[in-house]
């Protein structure tokens, strides 16, 4: 019955954790770049939630197109303004944009302890569940989770079905084949930051109810959002959903068979085995 | 002409942190201890990530696996302090050599990642131990003083640019940066890249395991979130960065100038600390991509023309 209940928490935990990996890949895809200040993003969504639930009572769902927003500008003008002015050659690519990405974490987290406070919030909402034989679920959860599957389900449409859509995974797939093609590249890829940036705010937004957070959380999403893309494989959308279901799993297995401690090296021995055995994630392929 | 002033200017530096405790007072000496930690720290990550180009994020792995094997080494066994922080370096890079075995075969941000990863797990066994104390630490003898420490710190720094000035000019540095142009070519031109990377790697070990311990003889109680520190880590990163990657005097110059610009603006503005040295980093990596060391040269390169 345990292993049940475990499995049913797991796939939730795993919805949500699917939507801000959409997030981080879409990044990565578009424009390889590890955005190390991801986690951050969606804490700081939450924190703000959590904050206007406390202060004017707030539900946070109806804040989810504000955040939305926010989230889509924010992307955007730390692309416009920043990413896009590194040189292109500097010697070993990535460490230009990790430490940039990085400069923007410790900004992030800065501002979030600054503006919020470090005390750990989350908004008192559905906190009662529903009861199916001695199987509970817990009534956030479900919700977060069905929301996270509409949000994923809206953002694959415009990947799959829209001319942004057909850009975005054009520039990722080939970039000079999306030049040769008229794509203006560089607005594909501030469009690309801007709708990572969003989605991590909506999964922030929804994490607000599940998890007790302060700002300098979010290095743990970060860490779980590059531990789903890896075992989904960097690049791939379907991988990174299944990414998300096995490390929900996972997460939640170890803490109950482990303890809380160890079950802290679940998702990195995770996703360090899947680096060593499928370097292209567990679809095998790799488009990265 | 130049070159022997530049030696003399070297030599009248090392003297004067010699001396340094002679005369002065416990915040400086802090201060000066700080700064030749982060250089150090910086030096050990520019081998494997700056000359070998495997962009590591968790080389603190080493640094609290030395500071722990010192401190029990020290606390349960009663070793000599020096003994037992040589041994804590010994073992972190005895550490490395099955560890970079495993972990170089990831490449780019996946081996970056993956270090992470690695760190992290490095720190939850070692707290998992009981003999660690677990989570809640262990004490040390606080009679250490932090001469000692001090001086341990320093050889280890001078040691460090010792090893790098050596790499810059040897065929095993040559060896390094050709596998970091392109690993392929590199080996089909008769580079054993592994063996080249493992050692770039162990000694990027090394150095952070032989500092562990005299921080933990330095911190006299020790915590796996002290020493595992992800803080510490990025800062030595970035001071490497902003220095110059894989050169010479970059962690050298990033890290002197780092170290203080971090501790004025804990000091004066404890409460945005953070915002400004993120807003600070990202500014600096617009204004200076490749960092200090390479574009003074360039500059001067440049004056020298006629």
């Amino acid at each position: 019955m345990i292993v049940l209940q475990l499995v049913v928490n797991g796939i939730l935990l795993g919805g949500v954790l699917a939507l801000s990996a959409l997030g981080f890949n879409v990044i990565f895809g578009v424009m390889r770049v590890v955005n190390l200040a991801h986690g951050d993003f969606v804490v700081i969504a939450a924190v703000f939630c959590a904050f206007m639930f406390a202060q004017f009572g707030i539900n946070p769902l109806l804040l989810l197109p504000l955040t939305i927003a926010v989230g889509f500008g924010a992307g955007a003008l730390v692309h416009y303004a920043l990413l896009r002015r590194l040189p292109a050659e500097v010697a070993s690519g990535e460490a230009a944009s990790l430490t940039l990405t990085f400069g923007l974490s410790y900004f992030l987290v800065g501002a979030g302890l600054t503006i919020f406070g470090g005390r750990f919030v989350s908004v008192p909402f559905l906190t009662g569940a529903f009861h199916i034989g001695d199987l509970s679920i817990p009534q956030a959860r479900l919700l977060a989770f069905v929301v996270a599957v509409a949000l994923s389900l809206v953002f694959a449409f415009v990947l799959r079905s829209t001319v942004l859509g057909r850009a975005l995974r054009a520039t990722s797939q080939h970039l000079e084949g999306a030049l040769a093609c008229g794509i203006d590249v560089d607005r594909v890829r501030t469009l690309a930051f801007a709708i990572g940036t969003a989605v991590a705010a909506a999964a922030g937004t929804l994490m607000s109810f599940l998890y007790n957070l302060n700002a300098q959380q979010g290095v743990l999403f970060t860490i779980n959002a590059f531990a789903v893309v890896v075992i989904g494989g960097l690049g791939n959308y379907t991988g990174a959903v299944l990414g998300a279901l096995i490390l929900g799993l996972t997460e939640e297995f170890a803490s109950y068979f482990l303890g809380a401690t160890l079950a802290e090296a679940a998702p990195y021995l995770l996703f360090i085995l899947v680096l060593l055995l499928a370097p292209a994630g567990i679809l095998g392929r790799r488009t990265a | 002409m130049k070159r022997a002033l530049l030696l003399a200017l070297a030599a009248v530096v090392v003297v004067l942190l010699v001396l340094a405790p002679l005369w002065l007072n416990g915040y400086l000496i802090n201060l000066l201890y700080t700064t030749l930690l982060y250089v150090a720290l910086a030096y050990g990550w520019n081998i494997i990530s700056g000359y070998a180009g495997y962009f590591s994020f968790g080389q603190i792995a080493f640094f609290g696996f030395g500071a722990y094997a010192t401190a029990l080494l020290v606390a349960d066994l009663h070793w000599e302090w020096i003994l037992a922080a040589l041994a804590g370096g010994v073992l972190a890079a005895a550490l490395a050599v099955p560890l970079g075995y495993v972990m170089l075969r990831l490449r780019g941000p996946f081996f970056a990642m993956g270090m992470f990863g690695m760190a992290q797990m490095v720190r939850v066994l070692v707290t998992a131990i009981p003999a660690t104390g677990s989570g809640s630490g262990l004490f040390l003898s606080p009679d250490f003083g932090v001469a000692g420490v001090y001086y341990w710190t320093l050889a280890i720094c001078l040691g460090a640019i010792g090893v790098t000035i050596w790499i810059s000019r040897s065929a095993f540095g040559l060896r390094l940066q050709a596998l970091r142009e392109d690993e392929q070519v590199a080996g089909t031109l008769g580079v054993d890249v592994t063996r080249a990377k493992i050692s770039a790697f162990v000694l990027s070990a090394l150095i952070p395991g032989l500092l562990g311990g005299g921080y933990a003889l330095f911190l006299t109680y020790i915590e796996p979130d002290a020493v595992f520190s992800s803080r510490l880590d990025l800062q030595s990163i970035v001071m490497a960065i902003l220095g110059g990657v894989g050169t010479v005097w970059g962690p050298l110059v990033g890290g002197v100038v780092m170290t203080q610009v971090s501790e004025a603006l804990w000091a004066r503005f404890p409460e945005i600390y953070l915002m400004i040295f993120g807003g600070l980093l990202v500014a600096l990596l617009l204004v200076l991509p490749r960092g200090i060391v390479p574009a003074l040269a360039k500059r001067f390169a440049a004056g020298r023309k006629p």
